[in-house]
């Protein structure tokens, strides 16, 4: 089965109908909402968060209309944009090899808010880095993105060692890690780099040439890119060079939750934070959501109790979802949308952690 | 043409072609250069119409090194600033700068602190409007002040920009430098136009032939799709590449370019506006640097496109206007070698430009819809692009959506802006019955059963000099004059390499030493 047929039955499965078919193409594209980041979390699938960023909306309809009319997936309520696997589906669905749909670096996300920007910055470099190189007095640029190219100057020229040298450097490291990383995710990478006479492949270029499914080279591309990351992260000596361009983050909180997390460290109120960031309430529950995701060690206790996370969950299960407003109907209104879903995103977090903790029951 | 040199612009024309060889590698200027180069060589305000690839970049580059002071050069588009940005580096010169909104903060402010280092600066009209940027450039000498694109300053141009209508503002608060307006096509009335809201004295003209004569013009009746692009396959097959098929949406170009590459095996690509913005770079770059055969594309690709050896031009669809259509075929062969522009017309095509010309404009609904808003204040104006985004995300298309803002923002405080509501119905059929009629300019030429290059050569009131060879369907054309050597290309070309450490190698030069 095509790759791109199988993302979509394992997303499909994963959400369960209990989002719309938009909660999936906004996962892929990364939309930067607290509430697709939640969703992620909340139906394990983060490794697929910004996994597809370049992603159509009109080609992505066309797939999903793809499997409605193979009869893969099916919609329970009528005319309605949540899908589930029908039982066919089911059936096709069974037979895949999960693991082969999810490549070991897709799931390094720690660097997920970062990774457009690195990547745009790597290929600036590389192709400033070959125009040097060859002595080319003019190109067009990759990307004319403000931040990207004042970046790559920058880290140009505060290199200290001469241009050809710096260049030397860097394919000597992006050859270490290249020949770490496997063959046909390498391949991928390498093919969009941009460089004097030779510019880089688009990803649909790509797989036309390798006859390879488009998704599945936007997937494997995404896992080389995390695992570069990862690398750079984790052995900064070994990428001196190369790790300039990423600025390697403790946290994969959003810069505005991390600033909301410091001011509660500090010991403001939810509603002082608010106020003191000129933000709505909600915008700042969305912090505490997404820190409560990413970070289990802070202490949520302020706003929801054990006892009441308890009898959330409970409710949670009775009904059989991860849908707010049955919950909070079941619960008599007892627990706000904003404890119900701090509740479910500390469960989900348990529940990924927890090797015996299975995600299909 | 007429008038005779004196000693002193005799003199200053030798210097030139001095320039012309030392930093262009030209031995001589093309016909038209001279002329506007000693008219502002003698410090003129000059009008010239001259047509895509006749060099005009030359006429203010060369007297950039003669002159003292900037150029400033006004410029409309991005990639056309970068595309001769770029062409200006490529001959050595390192004087040379841009000034656009994308640009960082810092590196405008290090562009303006050096002022005085700079020969040639690009802007673009609305930076110009900045305080900033108009204090510091009052501050140093302006040799020459060029407003690149000049019909964007007439409304009944095809490519109004609303911030070119302050240009003779600032010119005289910069001084008066010397003025040269450029254009590559422009009727009588946008001349006019120009010339008046440039507020240019004592105007030189200099009027180029439109005539591009190295290209020759085809157009080919067919009744469906499928006859087109079984036509196009024969063609593509034969005739000398690279080459550009233009298509009226962008699934034609998606689909175009799959059927070729499938067919043919000759190296495809499409490009349009709905890509990423990389992807979109990617592909300009492969098209530019060789690597692809034929690019299926949109109108979004071509401007600042700076390729001299595209043969061919075809038009899948007809664009709107002969003046789009001349600007796209003006792009093959700029090397001044042979190209071809064939142009497939069915008569169902019709509805695509008439769908752009409907776009252009807001409809009744709309348009009073957003003016009860603003009176209501649902609708703000305070900034513009949040404004034009939000027209848009009900529907709008963007030059709708610039139109609309175009005649709300002078309305005045007390002022009811649903009242303004008549008046813009009254432009909107006025511009439209415009491009009606430009329409069915284009339409007559595709209908017309004498020679092609004479009829375009009326609409702007030429006539043509002497018959050619290679001239058009009408006159008689056979294709074998543009065949190509070897008819299929089966070399293996090295950028298409996916092994990663061969494909590495090359961009970092590695491969010339040993590894
Ligand atoms: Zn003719």
């Amino acid at each position: 089965m095509e790759y791109r047929y199988a993302i979509i039955l394992y997303l499909v499965n994963q959400f369960r109908g209990e989002r719309t078919i938009s909660g999936i193409y906004h996962l892929l594209k990364g939309k930067k909402s607290s509430q697709s980041i939640q969703d992620s979390f909340l139906f394990h699938v983060e490794p697929f968060f910004h996994s597809c960023e370049d992603l159509d909306r009109r080609d992505f309809k066309a797939l999903i209309d793809e499997c409605m009319s193979r009869r893969w997936i099916s919609s329970p309520e009528q005319d309605s944009q949540r899908f589930v696997l029908s039982s066919e589906g089911e059936r096709v669905f069974s037979r895949l090899d999960g693991h082969l749909l999810t490549p070991e670096g897709l799931n390094f996300t720690e660097q997920v808010n970062e990774e457009s920007r690195f990547w745009l910055k790597l290929q600036l470099m590389v192709q400033t880095l070959s125009a040097l190189l060859y002595h080319q007095r003019a190109f067009l640029p990759i990307t004319r993105q403000p931040s990207v190219t004042e970046s790559v100057r920058r880290c140009i020229m505060e290199a200290s060692l001469g241009r050809s040298k710096l260049a030397a450097y860097f394919y000597r490291e992006l050859v270490y890690f290249l020949q770490r990383c496997p063959a046909s995710e390498a391949e991928l990478l390498t093919a969009q780099l941009t460089g004097y006479k030779m510019s880089g492949l688009t990803v649909k270029q790509i797989a036309e040439l390798t006859g390879k499914d488009e998704y599945e080279c936007r997937i494997l591309f995404k896992s080389a890119l995390r695992r570069l990351m990862r690398e750079i992260a984790e052995f900064p000596n070994y990428y001196p060079y190369t790790g300039r361009l990423l600025i390697v983050k403790k946290s994969a909180l959003s810069l505005s939750a991390e600033e909301t997390l410091k001011l509660i460290r500090s010991g403001l109120s939810l509603h002082e934070v608010a106020k003191k960031r000129r933000l709505s309430q909600s915008t700042v529950e969305d912090h505490l959501v997404e820190i409560a995701l990413k970070d289990r060690t802070i202490d949520m206790s302020n706003y929801l109790s054990d006892r009441l996370e308890k009898q959330i969950l409970e409710a949670a299960s009775e009904a059989k979802t991860k849908q707010l407003k049955p919950i909070k109907k079941l619960l008599l209104d007892r627990a706000s949308y904003f404890q119900i879903r701090l509740a479910l995103a500390k469960e989900a977090v348990r529940r990924g952690e927890d090797p015996n903790g299975t995600t299909d029951e | 043409m007429g008038r005779l040199m004196n000693d002193h612009e005799s003199d200053l024309i030798a210097q030139a072609r001095d320039i012309l060889k030392k930093k262009f590698g030209y031995d001589q200027f093309r016909s038209g250069q001279q002329q506007v180069i000693q008219e502002v060589l003698s410090g003129h305000d000059v009008f010239a119409m001259m047509p895509t690839g006749s060099g005009k970049s030359i006429c203010y580059e060369v007297p950039g090194y003669l002159l003292e002071g900037i150029v400033l050069i006004i410029s409309p588009l991005l990639s056309l600033m970068e595309d001769q940005v770029n062409q200006l580096r490529e001959i050595g010169e390192k004087n040379v700068r841009a000034l656009n909104g994308l640009m960082h903060p810092e590196e405008r402010s290090r562009v303006l602190a050096h002022l005085r280092d700079i020969r040639f600066l690009f802007i673009s009209p609305e930076m110009l409007r900045q305080h900033s940027v108009l204090t510091a450039l009052s501050r140093v000498k302006l040799s020459l002040f060029v407003v690149d694109e000049a019909h964007c300053v007439s409304q009944w141009g095809h490519d109004f920009r609303p911030d070119y209508l302050y240009l003779a503002e600032i010119r005289s608060h910069l001084g008066n430098p010397a003025c040269l307006a450029v254009t590559a096509t422009a009727d009588e009335r946008v001349r006019e136009d120009i010339v008046r809201s440039l507020d240019l004295r004592a105007v030189n003209y200099v009027l180029m032939s439109v005539d591009r004569r190295n290209i020759a013009l085809a157009v080919h009746k067919v009744k469906s799709s499928e006859e087109k692009i079984e036509e196009l396959c024969k063609l593509l097959s034969k005739v000398q590449l690279p080459g550009i098929v233009y298509c009226a949406g962008r699934d034609w170009t998606e689909k175009i370019a799959d059927i070729i590459r499938q067919k043919l095996g000759l190296r495809t690509a499409f490009y349009h506006g709905g890509m990423e913005a990389v992807d979109r770079r990617k592909i300009q770059n492969q098209f530019l640097d060789g690597q692809l055969d034929l690019l299926c594309c949109t109108n979004a690709f071509g401007m600042g496109i700076n390729k001299p050896d595209i043969r061919l031009v075809v038009h899948f669809h007809f664009p709107a206007t002969m003046n789009a259509y001349l600007q796209e075929i003006g792009r093959a062969s700029r090397d001044g070698k042979q190209g071809l522009a064939i142009l497939y017309y069915a008569e169902q095509d019709e509805h695509y430009p008439l769908g752009f010309i409907d776009a252009n404009f807001p409809d009744d609904t709309l348009l009073r819809q957003v003016l009860r808003e603003l009176d209501q204040g649902l609708l703000k104006l305070e900034k513009k692009e949040t404004f034009l985004t939000s027209l848009q995300d009900r529907g709008a298309s963007e030059t709708a959506a610039r139109f609309i803002f175009e005649n709300v923002r002078f309305v005045t405080r007390g002022m009811n802006y649903s009242s303004i509501f008549e008046e813009c119905r009254k432009k909107i059929t006025e511009r439209r019955s415009v491009q009606l009629n430009e329409l069915s300019m284009m339409k007559r030429y595709l209908n017309s059963t004498t020679c092609r290059r004479a009829f375009y050569l009326s609409v702007y009131n030429e006539s043509q000099s002497e018959k050619l060879d290679l001239c058009c369907d009408q006159c008689g054309l056979s294709l074998e004059a543009f065949e190509r050597a070897c008819p299929q290309t089966s070399d293996v070309h090295p950028e298409q390499t996916l092994d990663w450490h061969q494909r590495l190698a090359t961009i970092f030069r590695e491969s010339e030493r040993d590894i």
